[in-house]
């Protein structure tokens, strides 16, 4: 008997780092990120509480941040100064929303988030079947906060093969966007790469692949802040997270040793269609209730 | 100097960009050889728990505090060894921030370092302040 629990257990915790597995490697792949597949799935198919699984949708983000962001640093791709300014919105973004979603789940207001949830991945996965990425911006309007910490850069971009130039604008409107994507990551565990990507793209107006590579080294920091709350208020289940952990880790580096977020328009739409499809159940059931 | 394959000019002194670099690969790579050998040896240490049990039951819940973290950890006790993974993949992003700050600092980009000082100081508040306080 008590070998037959080890051998359910065990498959249970390498199916879970499976999930991870393909969430990590597709969400690299699509730049979208896994933790918008890896939350419902835990509470669709495992039965696992929503704040369970936001606890380890978090750990599973920083571990992935921390494989796909030290690539893009090492390259020099990502915008440090702009990344670690923005990131003084999106901390305290993190810290409400992961307090606001222990305070209502302690409130009884788990099956409220699961809808709120479902929606806002509806959003997400309609954005991403909309979304077309801007042109390179060759006039510049940099503000005077852009001006003085010098919010600039150049890249060499192997594609095109000459370098691009960029300077932000738009500072202001952008810490607003940051702070909602650290309140939807926060309530939500979830990375919000799309509404960071919407700050750096069109408001600040980053190239696309330093844009992407900011959000991702923004992304780590901004799920820290989540999880350091979510631990500490007992959230977040080791068990059930490291097996996630690793094989996010393991998908994504496999995902960034391809063209990552460049992937084939069919790959991103099947993802997304996966993502509408979850969200949709996770409506249901939080309308039906538990 | 070594050429970075992106920029065309670093912003930064390359030694930031490699530092940030490390500290989240080695960050990364301790944490999860912590956290796997802790599945590892709970597995083999509690063969009695089901999936349904250990998501109803938080195995790392009693060693949220440092003292009875160490005792764990000088115990043996892997319930506290995955929870020491679980909180050193929660410093690397600390670590990486604080060593942004330096480097901003050493750069004389006072006004940067001073919001990246800040963050970092948030990240601990919420991990040690305001987490235990909503449990």
């Amino acid at each position: 008997m008590e070998r037959r629990v080890l051998v359910d257990l065990v498959w249970y915790l390498l199916i879970l780092g499976l999930v991870a597995i393909v969430a990590g490697f597709v969400g690299s792949l699509t730049g979208i990120g896994g933790g918008i597949v890896i939350i419902p799935v835990l509470i669709i198919f495992f039965n696992v509480p929503l704040i369970v699984a936001i606890g380890a949708s978090v750990i599973t983000i920083l571990a992935n941040s921390a494989t796909t962001g030290s690539a893009y640093i090492r390259d020099h791709l990502t915008d440090l100064r702009i990344g670690m300014f923005l990131e003084i919105a999106t901390v305290p973004g993190a810290i409400i929303g992961a307090t606001l979603t222990v305070v209502l789940v302690q409130g009884g207001l788990a099956q409220a988030l699961v809808i709120a949830l479902g929606v806002l991945l509806v959003i997400i996965a309609i954005s991403g079947f909309l979304r077309h990425h801007p042109p390179f911006v060759t006039e510049f309007h940099p503000d005077a906060r852009s001006r003085r910490l010098g919010f600039r850069g150049d890249y060499h971009d192997a594609h095109l093969g000459h370098p691009i130039h960029y300077e932000a604008e738009n500072t202001n409107s952008a810490l607003g966007i940051m702070f909602g994507a650290g309140l939807v990551s926060g309530m939500f565990g979830i990375g919000s790469g799309v509404l960071k990507v919407f700050a750096l793209d069109d408001a600040l107006k980053l190239p696309i692949k330093v844009s992407t590579a900011t959000s991702n080294f923004m992304i780590g920091v901004t799920a820290c802040a989540g999880a350091g709350i979510l631990l500490m208020a007992g959230y977040v289940n080791a068990l059930i997270a490291a097996p996630m952990a690793i094989g996010a880790t393991a998908g994504a580096f496999a995902g960034s040793l391809l063209l990552p977020g460049l992937a084939s328009r069919t790959v991103r739409i099947a993802f997304l269609l996966v993502v509408l499809g979850l969200a949709i159940e996770l409506i249901v059931r939080g309308v039906g209730g538990p | 100097m070594e050429t970075p394959p992106g920029r065309v000019h670093p912003d930064l002194p390359p030694p930031a960009y490699r530092d940030m670099t490390r500290i989240l690969r080695v960050g990364l790579l301790i944490s999860l050889a912590i956290l796997s050998g802790g599945v590892i040896a709970f597995l083999v240490l509690t063969p009695s728990e089901s999936f349904q049990e250990l998501v109803a039951s938080n195995p790392i819940v009693t060693y949220l505090n440092l003292y009875s973290l160490l005792s764990g950890l000088a115990s043996g006790q892997v319930e506290a060894y995955l929870t020491l993974g679980v909180l050193v993949l929660l410093a690397t992003p600390i670590a990486r921030v604080a060593t942004g700050c330096f480097f901003f600092y050493r750069n004389g980009e006072r006004e940067i370092a001073a919001v990246t000082l800040l963050v970092a100081i948030l990240l601990i508040v919420g991990l040690l302040v305001i987490g235990p306080l909503v449990r």
